[in-house]
């Protein structure tokens, strides 16, 4: 059937459905706070009774106070109509260009700020400035992500990326859809950008915006938020599964309905998610706000490297160079850190990185390896993610002074000297060939910096517990050598050897608890009894 | 026989000396079990170690006469420092010095860790020894930190950090081999199978053969407490019981070079050519015994000594198999007489150190008068451990030097000077702990020493070691130490 009718439909359902998105996320976030919620489709029944309301609108504003409100619900419906929602392909797709959409979402949020100061209330002003500030933030991670996205899909707009069916054998689109979720997150003024339920001025943004605006005009904006939260919900979810999606030009009723049908489960399985993640989180303080954006940013970028590294070289990169790369990453910041806690949270992300490189090798191993690698992912989770760190946080706690590991070296300069050897050891790696290790050079790189990292952990740091954990670090080293080399033990020695590690941790835990206790500090310099 | 079973006594053992209410009771369980399953062991290993039985070989296991040797060593000085130390601990447990708790983690924990060095020598497979080696650490380092002491604690922390980080190397280098194995076209789980890799060592590539048993001879090499790495070894062995110090030195670093020897063979025979091993081993060997003849002539500590001289003795081994194949023969020879002499010198130095609560030479004066039987057989473990005849070192060091003096004369001599000093500050330390006499003022009354059953075990153990020596020189003796060399050396 034509494309217009399938666009039709789009919006038409999307317009439907939208104010189910809210009342959905309202109605599980207050289950899981044990209320009993309101239905979920109250959305409905208030966007009716606003509508009905008398409005009343301040002297003392302009043409651009009445205008904001079309021109938003207008943004988010024309967002409806050209993303592939239901349908690719469909009369409106050519218009799903990246930078088209990025320029509808930028035009809704400027109207919206517009509205927001026209007022001359300050609380307009304020979540205006901070809109703003967001908006400006968001706006190069979302021309990043997208320009990755159709880099590698070779068309510019969202609708032939979608058509061009990626798959997430490539690590690069996972980091986008990371990204993206970031993004749509901050674009519909959700946690932990913005809280959606308060009115309180140091908090909120959004709220903050059309504060001074009631009945119809309020109406048109709720209801264009809800559009946007669906739009951009829906879209995620197309992402993730883009086989879901229809063909415009063929399709029939039957086909139909069982999209829709998708595409509501698609909504009311992202507003649940996202109920478990508002429930879970709490709301930034503003002044992270470049933190949060950063990190979006550093994901989208670290994507877009990767694409572009695995076109250049041929060979894509995998799943497990990426992994490799957080291993490392975790253990570099780790070497500059002074706080116990913050040295076990890196180990443990370490750990946990090397579990996912177990798992991520599991396509390319033979079949009898598999439960292998599984075992190995889960043990590694166990022992080094949760026990380890659990016994030597537990001990260190014990023990207000060890919270602080002094080390030879300033945090900078541990940095620095952690960048050069990963160098040397690149450089060194290069010139031996071992034979037939070429395969999995980044694995290897992987472990011999692990345990090179590790060693020099045990030397530059003053404390008992840096020793720990350096010690740690080699092993988890030997653990990522483990899979570059032999790729799997026999059983009974991979559970003797996680046994040997929570041993070890749990003996120089006690040991340097009773050092402790007899020298009245963890510093290694005070070890000098034998010096004789 | 399946030798699986030789883990039930030491598991009573551990498992008894946890439950049990009094000392008695735990100190005879250790007792009754020790000599069960150590005089089970030694029947066991002696027909493999006399050559009565041949190699036995299966997926786990692996039993052939040098192994045979160093269980019987081990179940020796086991049953020996089982009876020792329930004197020893025992003594220390009336004195108050350690508590019921103590005591009973002592034994529990040295029975786990004897079984782990039997467990490594017994093994085919590369992981399970590792394994094994990283139990003997982890069970002894709560035995060397017993006394919950500063210095002991500062030791025990010394010791397991090193070690570790020794032993974590040592298995990067056994992951390179059954990498490297694994490219050679064994598969399952031969790749880690030690037997496996010795009959088909030639087609792994060599590159990865001398990356592996590089990081092979540094891990283990800590832990036999070789020249750089040897940081941990005069520290754990001086601050542990004397029992402890004992096994240690006599048989817990005999067993990291075994370790290090079944690696040698398989690196030998993908060489085809020893001279590459035997190069690290002349330098690793000739270092230790340099830097114990210099770190001898400072010591104020007598259990200090003896541990130096574990290290010199340890580099005397290496440099003789640097030699080999004839140095080898010293090699094995060396080894045993050492695991007899300096056993007896720690069981010396454990009745010294109840009689004087000190390990500092300058505190102990007349001992001749005060210990008469200890003193006597200190001095003639010292002149047996400096290689004296009837000693059986003089056997073996004999041996290495005619070879030595051939091969690398300049490295014999400058050896011979060291073997000089080290013999004359051990001496110079002992004569002055046994002939110096005190003070009139300080002149308190003290007891005449009893002859105890400690005294009864250093008596046995010189015996040995001279009628060793004798044995040695006979064609019997030199064939059977013939047969073990066969077994672990590669010859072309």
């Amino acid at each position: 059937m034509s494309p217009i009718i399938a666009t039709l439909i789009q919006i038409v359902f999307i317009l439907l459905i939208a104010p189910l998105a809210p009342g959905l996320v309202r109605f599980v976030k207050a289950r899981l706070q044990g209320r009993k919620g309101a239905s979920p489709f109250l959305s409905y029944i208030t966007l009716l009774t606003l509508l009905r309301k008398e409005m009343v609108i301040s002297d003392v504003t302009s043409w651009i106070f009445r205008v904001a409100p079309f021109v938003v619900l207008g943004s988010s419906i024309a967002l409806a109509m050209i993303l592939p929602l239901i349908f690719t392909g469909g009369s409106l797709a050519q218009l799903s260009d990246f930078l088209v959409v990025a320029g509808i979402l930028v035009v809704g949020s400027i109207f919206l700020v517009l509205g927001g100061l026209d007022a001359g209330s300050a609380f307009g002003g304020m979540g205006s400035s901070r809109e703003i500030t967001i908006a400006t933030l968001l706006e190069p991670v979302v021309i990043l992500i997208f320009s990755t996205l159709s880099f590698m899909a070779n068309s510019s707009t969202i609708d032939g990326i979608l058509k061009s069916q990626i798959n997430f054998s490539e690590p690069y689109l996972l980091l986008s859809v990371i990204a993206l979720i970031l993004v749509a997150l901050a674009e519909n003024a959700r946690y932990p950008v913005d809280n959606p339920a308060t009115h309180l001025e140091l908090t909120m943004v959004h709220e903050a915006m059309v504060l001074e605006y009631s009945g119809k005009y309020l109406a048109l904006l709720e209801y264009a938020s809800a559009i946007k939260l669906t739009v951009f919900s829906v879209l995620i979810a197309n992402f993730l599964f883009p086989a879901t999606l229809l063909n415009a030009f063929s399709w029939s009723a039957g086909n139909l309905l069982g999209a829709v049908f998708l595409a509501v489960m698609k909504i009311i399985v992202i507003m649940i998610g996202l109920a478990f993640l508002e429930s879970m989180i709490v709301k930034m303080r503003f002044y992270r706000m470049s933190e949060y954006f950063s990190i979006a940013f550093v994901v989208a970028f670290l994507a877009m490297l990767v694409a572009l590294l695995s076109s250049y070289n041929d060979t894509p990169i995998k799943y497990y160079i990426i992994f490799s790369i957080f291993t490392v990453i975790s253990v570099v910041l780790l070497f500059g850190r002074v706080r116990l806690k913050a040295i076990l949270r890196y180990y443990a992300f370490s750990s946990l990185s090397i579990a996912a490189i177990a798992l991520s090798l599991i396509s390319m191993v033979r079949k009898e390896e598999i439960i292998h690698l599984w075992i190995f992912a889960i043990f590694t989770i166990i022992t080094k993610v949760l026990a380890v760190p659990y016994v030597i946080s537990h001990i260190g706690h014990a023990k207000k002074s060890l919270t602080n590991l002094p080390s030879f070296l300033r945090p900078g300069k541990s940095y620095f000297l952690a960048i050069i050897l990963l160098m040397l050891i690149y450089f060194t790696l290069k010139n031996i060939s071992i034979v037939g290790l070429t395969e999995w050079n980044a694995l290897l790189y992987t472990a011999v910096a692990l345990i090179v990292l590790g060693i020099t952990m045990m030397i530059i740091k003053r404390n008992i517990f840096s020793q720990i954990v350096g010690l740690l670090v080699i092993e988890n080293g030997i653990a990522v050598f483990v899979l570059a080399t032999v790729g799997s033990l026999p059983l009974m020695i991979e559970f003797g050897i996680f046994g040997v590690t929570v041993a070890t941790a749990y003996i120089l835990a006690i040991l340097s608890a009773q050092i402790n206790d007899l020298y009245g500090s963890t510093d290694t310099d005070d070890l000098r009894e034998l010096s004789e | 026989m399946n030798p699986i079973f030789i883990i039930i006594p030491f598991l009573i053992a551990s498992l008894g000396s946890l439950f049990l209410k009094t000392e008695k009771q735990v100190g005879r369980i250790n007792l009754f079990f020790s000599i069960l399953g150590g005089g089970a062991l030694i029947f066991y290993a002696l027909p493999f170690g006399l050559h009565i039985r041949g190699k036995e070989i299966s997926q786990w296991w692996l039993m052939d006469s040098f192994s045979a040797l160093l269980v019987f060593l081990v179940a020796f000085i086991y049953i020996v420092t089982t009876i020792i130390s329930t004197r020893y601990i025992g003594h220390e447990y009336e004195e108050k010095i350690i508590n019921l708790h103590q005591y009973k983690l002592y034994f529990a924990l040295f029975q786990m860790f004897v079984l782990c060095m039997i467990l490594a020598l017994a093994t085919n497979n590369t992981l399970v020894l590792w394994l094994a080696l990283e139990g003997t650490t982890l069970f002894s380092t709560f035995l060397v930190g017993l006394y919950r002491k500063k210095t002991s604690i500062e030791a025990a922390w010394k010791y397991m950090i090193l070690c570790s980080t020794g032993i974590s190397l040592g298995l990067v280098g056994i992951l390179l081999l059954g990498y490297g194995a694994h490219e050679a076209g064994l598969s399952g789980e031969n790749i880690f199978s030690i037997h496996a890799l010795m009959e088909s060592s030639q087609a792994i590539p060599h590159d990865v053969i001398k990356l592996a048993f590089i990081f092979l001879f540094i891990g283990f090499g800590t832990k036999v407490g070789l020249a750089p790495m040897h940081n941990w070894l005069p520290d754990a062995h001086s601050k542990a019981p004397s029992p402890i110090s004992a096994i240690f030195s006599a048989i817990l670093l005999n067993i990291a070079l075994y370790a290090i020897l079944r690696f040698k063979f398989i690196a030998d025979s993908a060489f085809s050519d020893p001279s590459w091993t035997n190069n690290l081993f002349l330098i690793f060997g000739f270092f230790s015994i340099i830097l114990s003849a210099l770190m001898m002539l400072i010591q104020t500590n007598y259990k200090r000594m003896l541990a130096y001289s574990s290290i010199e003795h340890m580099g005397l081994i290496l440099f003789s198999l640097g030699l080999s194949p004839i140095g080898a023969m010293a090699a094995v020879m060396h080894m045993i007489g050492h695991t007899f002499i300096k056993s007896t010198l720690f069981f010396g130095a454990g009745e010294i150190l109840i009689q004087w609560k000190s390990t500092k030479v300058e505190k102990i004066k007349n001992m001749l008068m005060r210990a008469r039987y200890t003193s006597a057989l200190f001095i003639l473990g010292i002149l047996a451990i400096i290689a004296i005849p009837p000693s059986a070192l003089f056997m073996s060091e004999y041996g290495m030097f005619s070879q030595a003096i051939a091969i690398y004369p300049i490295l014999a001599i400058i050896i011979f000077i060291a073997l000089g000093i080290i013999a004359y500050a051990m001496l110079a330390l002992t004569i002055n702990m046994i002939f110096a006499t005190e003070k009139i003022e300080d002149n308190i009354e003290y007891k005449k020493e009893r002859w105890n059953i400690t005294h009864t075990i250093m008596t046995v153990e010189l015996i040995i070691v001279a009628i060793l020596a004798m044995w040695f020189t006979t064609s019997g003796g030199i064939n059977i130490i013939n047969n073990i060399v066969k077994d672990f050396l590669f010859i072309k």
